[in-house]
This record gives C-alpha cells, sequence and structure tokens, in this order.
C-alpha cells in the first residue's frame, strides 16, 4: 500500500498495453490494470486485418494476449482487478479497486468506450454468435446471408450498406419512422436492392439456439409483434465511453469522452487519456496504440518536471 | 492449480464431494469465454483451497448441457451439496466471479 507506482494503467486494451510496453521499456515501475482480460473489445474480434505486421490478420484475443507478453517482457505488471474509485489530483493519484487501494504519480486511462447495447436479455452471451457491434470488422462472416441492422444514424446506415455489398439481404430496422441519417445516403440505399428498411419498430427478444436464429420485433405505434428469422444482427445505436468513474474530474465532452489532444494530456496535471475513451476522430487499434506511446512521452516528461 | 476439463462421469463424482464446485460451462466457438479464461483460471488458483474450479465443454457433453439447463455459454454454476446454488451467466470482470462466489460459498468462521 505504502508504494507509489511511477505509472499506472486502467484498461488493458491496446492503448493500455501499448503505454504499459513504452513505460516498462523506458524504466518505469508499471502497473496495469484490468477487469477481464487482454484486449478489451477488440478481444471479441474474430480477425482484425487492419492492424499492420499480419499479413494474415490476427484474432483479436490473441493479439491482445501477445501485446500484454510484449509489456510483460520489460516488468509492466497486471493485476484483474475493477476500479470503483479515483482520486486523481494532487501529485499522488489514487485508484481504489476490487484487489485495493493503489497510489501512482501519473495515471494513464485506457478505460475505452463500448458500443452501446439494445439492452435486451442474453444480449452479451450471443454476442459474437449472431450479435454484432462492427459491421467494418465482422461483416464478412455473413456473406450470403440474411442480416438485419439496428439503428437510424449514419453509423447504421453506413453499416447497412456495407453488409448489403456482402450479406444476401439486409434488414435496417428503425425505431421511427423517418432516417436521422444524412440525406446523402439517400441515393445509396434506393440503389442497394437486397436492403429493406423496417420503420417505427423495436426489437424486443432475441431469438436463438446456441447462436442468433432471429428477433422478435415490435411495432411501436400499433404495438403488433413479429418474428424476423435472420442470421445475426449488427447493433449500430451508438457507442458509450466507458468514463464514469472520471466524469467528476476529468473534462469531458458532451457524450462522455475524456478531452485530451493529440499529447494525450487531460485537463489534470500527470493524468492522460488514450485509446477509445479520449475526443478523437478515428477508434482503432493502430490509433489507440500510438495513444499509449504519445501518453507515456508526456508522462515521462510531466515525471522529470515534478521530480 | 488449473480450472480441471470434466466429462459427464467425473462431474458426477465430483458432486458427490463435500467441497463445493464451480463448473464454467463453455464451447470452444464462443469467443467470450476465451475472454473470461484468464481471469476463471486465476479463480481456480485463488480458490482451489475450498473449491473444486471445473470447466465442461457443452458441445462434448451435449445431454449434460441440456439437463443443467445450460443455454447460453459461458455460464458459471456453483454447486453444493450436490445441488446447483447459483448461477452467473458471462461475467464481465473477475471481480463479477469473486462476487458471485463470496455471495455463495458458506462464509468462513471469523470472517
Amino acid at each position: 500500500m505504502d508504494r507509489i507506482y511511477d505509472l499506472i494503467i486502467l484498461g488493458g486494451g491496446p492503448g493500455g498495453y501499448s503505454a504499459a510496453l513504452y513505460g516498462a521499456r523506458s524504466g518505469m515501475d508499471v502497473l496495469l490494470l484490468e477487469k477481464l482480460s487482454a484486449g478489451g473489445q477488440m478481444g471479441l474480434s474474430a480477425q482484425i486485418d487492419n492492424y499492420p505486421g499480419f499479413p494474415e490478420g490476427i484474432d483479436g484475443f490473441s493479439l491482445g494476449q501477445q501485446m500484454k507478453e510484449g509489456a510483460e517482457r520489460f516488468g509492466a505488471q497486471t493485476l484483474l482487478a475493477e476500479a470503483t474509485a479515483v482520486s486523481l489530483d494532487g501529485p499522488v493519484k489514487e485508484i481504489q479497486t476490487s484487489e485495493g487501494t493503489f497510489r501512482a504519480r501519473t495515471v494513464i486511462l485506457a478505460t475505452g468506450a463500448t458500443p452501446r447495447l439494445l439492452g435486451l436479455a442474453e444480449e452479451e452471451a450471443l454476442t459474437g454468435r449472431g450479435v454484432n457491434y462492427c459491421a467494418a470488422c465482422d461483416g464478412m462472416f455473413y456473406k450470403g446471408k440474411t442480416v438485419a441492422v439496428v439503428g437510424g444514424g449514419n453509423s447504421a446506415v453506413g453499416d447497412a450498406l456495407l453488409l448489403s455489398r456482402v450479406a444476401e439481404k439486409v434488414i435496417l430496422i428503425h425505431r421511427r419512422d423517418k432516417l436521422r441519417a444524412s440525406p446523402v445516403y439517400e441515393k445509396a440505399l434506393a440503389e442497394a436492392k437486397n436492403l429493406t428498411i423496417l420503420w417505427d419498430t423495436t426489437v424486443s427478444r432475441l431469438l436463438h439456439d446456441q447462436r442468433l436464429t432471429g428477433l422478435e420485433l415490435k411495432n411501436v405505434k400499433t404495438g403488433e409483434t413479429s418474428q424476423l428469422a435472420c442470421d445475426g444482427v449488427f447493433v449500430s445505436i451508438g457507442r458509450a465511453p466507458a468514463s464514469e468513474l472520471f466524469r467528476d474530474q476529468v473534462a469531458t465532452d458532451q457524450v462522455g469522452y475524456l478531452q485530451a489532444d493529440e499529447t494525450t494530456r487531460t485537463n489534470l496535471p500527470g493524468v492522460f487519456a488514450v485509446g477509445d475513451v479520449r475526443t478523437k476522430p478515428l477508434r482503432q487499434v493502430v490509433t489507440a496504440v500510438a495513444d499509449g506511446a504519445v501518453a507515456v512521452y508526456y508522462a515521462e516528461e510531466y515525471l522529470a518536471e515534478h521530480q | 492449480m488449473k480450472a480441471m476439463e470434466l466429462n459427464q462421469s467425473q462431474f458426477q463424482a465430483q458432486l458427490q464431494q463435500d467441497k463445493p464446485l464451480l463448473v464454467e460451462f463453455w464451447a470452444p466457438w464462443c469467443g467470450y469465454c476465451r475472454r473470461i479464461g484468464p481471469a476463471y483460471e486465476q479463480v481456480a488458483q485463488q480458490y482451489g483451497q475450498d473449491l473444486e474450479v471445473c470447466k465442461i465443454n457443452i458441445d462434448d457433453e451435449p445431454a449434460l448441457a441440456d439437463r443443467e439447463g445450460i443455454e447460453v455459454v459461458p455460464t458459471l454454476v456453483l454447486y453444493q451439496q450436490g445441488k446447483a446454488a447459483g448461477d452467473l451467466v458471462a461475467p464481465t470482470s473477475k471481480a463479477a466471479i469473486d462476487a458471485f462466489l463470496q455471495d455463495h460459498l458458506p462464509k468462513k468462521e471469523g470472517k
């Protein structure tokens, strides 16, 4: 308990482990706290083809494990612990977790973002078994199949159009009678012959055996329910940053992403935000990894100035 | 101690023991099962004294999984005195598994 680390990293996704690698490699005393397993969101991606260096691609879980091992080779420690409260002000930051309280002079917040869920029973358990949140990642698995997309914004429409080029049939399910998506999509939507839109409709139940077999739908105007058989569903109703624990201390944007520019510095001295939890234009493995390296560069600078 | 893989007859034998039994029903095609793997192995190491920590592959033991009412994987089931005492579907953290065990395992004297 008396120990004060040079750096504590919250979150073991690509941003967190890149920071752990850079920190440990430059001689810092690094503890990484992760609640479940290395990799974060990418841990459920069956195939990652847009992280350079893997010509055949790699599954997200294995990539996470390899990032962890790479950081541990230089002495970074991992503890499976869930943070429950933080105190990030002042020269010594304190993190309370399910495994006790830890202290450090710098903290990197790498807690990521999570797709907004439909909030239906068994949704998490069916993730990767018919329930998906990333068309660009998992769309190819539905070649020649029937898929539904839930949502009505730009990303839902973009996902539906992307899937219409791969799947045999795409059904876009939207709870209103009009899309929120930008009009630029209208022409493409009209031209996609295998794409239909179900208006005023929500998903009320996930039908499944070992994997998803269909959806129970509800018409919000008539209250009528119906069933739709499909091989997969892509939920595209937005993402939520995992920043609840820090929002009263670290500045965020309206949605809750931690405000930090390319230096990854937050409003609090010695506290950095990397990866998907940070305000940034492109949330990818490769940009999270870059953030981790940058954050350590500025953490070292901070430590040198506050000896 | 590693989480031991059980078949039907080993499972029946374990149920007869006094020591509580924790089983993760899993499947090789289940990505989320893989994600909880490191946390589950740590549970096996940490609780090994008081708890038998095991796994059952539902593809190898479909009848058993069916009889135990497993509809989704991963599902963790805690058995005490030969009966299911509680279950936890797709835990999102190791802390969630710890909390589940603390709620269901008999409290130790003096704690």
